[in-house]
């Protein structure tokens, strides 16, 4: 026979004795908030559930708040094809270079314009002929 | 913080306690009455069976009220006699997430710098005091048993503990135990005895 099935021992008995005890000493604020507890779900049971089609309602947004996010992270990872771009704010600071580059502007003056357009014109000849 | 704080107090409940429930359908009517009375026949007994495996009252509280809920949401249109190990199955689920959880916040605020001292856990004085009044022989007897068997039943095992609990407290039998416990009907047996005998084994006869 299974210890479970003996009979209750005078052990078992004492106990089950001593834990109807300990019910009766639970405090009355417990059994206020036990009570409380107990209206609050079922007033939940009565509370009609959300039904899986109401998610529905919220698909609009839902689509158009993910199309932002697919466009949104489509610009910010395209690659730009061919040479990269050149910014403005690099040209400028090429400028200043040139600028303070006290010996870029001597061989400035002596450039001589004709000469090099003569010359690349002549190279362009000779490739094309 | 407990989920209890955010219940309303019972003064501005609502007259209708059963909420939206439609009451002039009689069926709902009658399952809400079931219900109401298989949640008030259980509610101390889970609440002890919460409070020897969490050893925390809020904590307990919490487990019986979201037990209550699930059981009522999920379960309320299985017959009556499968509430009662249903409701024990969810609320041991529902002690086991707690005790997980709290083994987390244990770990994250082992390694927090600065911890704390929570009030809220130091032990009211003028609640520990002892009572002025007299007690009867009788009363004071049951009350050091009621304290003995609570300390036993606090350092077994977890599944000794639930087995015990719910075959000597609530009630159930080898068959509802199981179904409560999520175990075969032998593993209840096993735990259910090696219980008694840590406990026999603590408490010796317990006199009451």
């Amino acid at each position: 026979m299974s210890p479970v099935n003996e009979p209750v021992t005078e052990f078992e008995r004492n106990a089950r004795v001593v834990l109807e005890e300990s019910l009766s000493r639970i405090d009355g604020r417990t059994r206020s908030r036990l009570n409380q507890a107990r209206h609050a779900a079922l007033a939940a049971a009565g509370a009609p559930r959300p039904a899986w089609w109401r998610s529905l309602t919220l698909m609009p947004t839902a689509g158009a708040a993910t199309a932002a996010l697919l466009v949104a992270a489509v610009l910010w990872h395209r690659q730009p094809s061919g040479e990269p771009p050149v910014l403005e704010s690099q040209h400028a600071a090429e400028d200043m270079d040139l600028l303070a580059d006290s010996e870029a502007l001597e061989l400035l003056d002596g450039w001589d314009g004709p000469f090099y357009e003569w010359a690349t014109a002549q190279t362009d000849n000779v490739e094309s002929g | 913080m407990s989920e209890f704080a955010t219940l309303a107090s019972p003064y501005s409940m609502p007259a209708a306690l059963h909420g939206d429930v439609d009451l002039t359908d009689p069926e709902a009517q009658t399952r809400s009455r079931a219900l109401n009375q298989f949640l008030a026949g259980v509610e101390l007994k889970a609440f002890k069976i919460a409070q020897a495996a969490l050893r925390h009252e809020d904590d307990a509280l919490d487990a019986v009220q979201d037990a209550m809920l699930q059981l009522v949401r999920a379960y309320a249109d299985r017959p009556a006699e499968e509430w009662k190990p249903l409701f024990y199955r969810i609320l041991e689920n529902r002690i086991r997430d707690l005790q997980r959880r709290r083994t987390v916040r244990g770990r994250v605020i082992a390694w927090l710098p600065f911890r704390g001292d929570d009030d809220d856990d130091e032990p009211d004085p003028i609640a520990q005091a002892p009572s002025p009044e007299p007690q009867p022989p009788r009363r004071l007897e049951l009350d050091q048993a009621v304290t003995a068997l609570e300390k036993a039943l606090g350092e077994l095992p977890r599944r000794q503990q639930q087995a015990f609990l719910l075959r000597a407290l609530e009630g159930l039998d080898v068959a509802e135990t199981a179904a409560a416990m999520g175990c075969s009907q032998g593993s209840v047996k096993t735990h259910y005895f090696r219980a008694l005998q840590a406990l026999r084994a603590q408490l010796g006869e317990l006199y009451v």
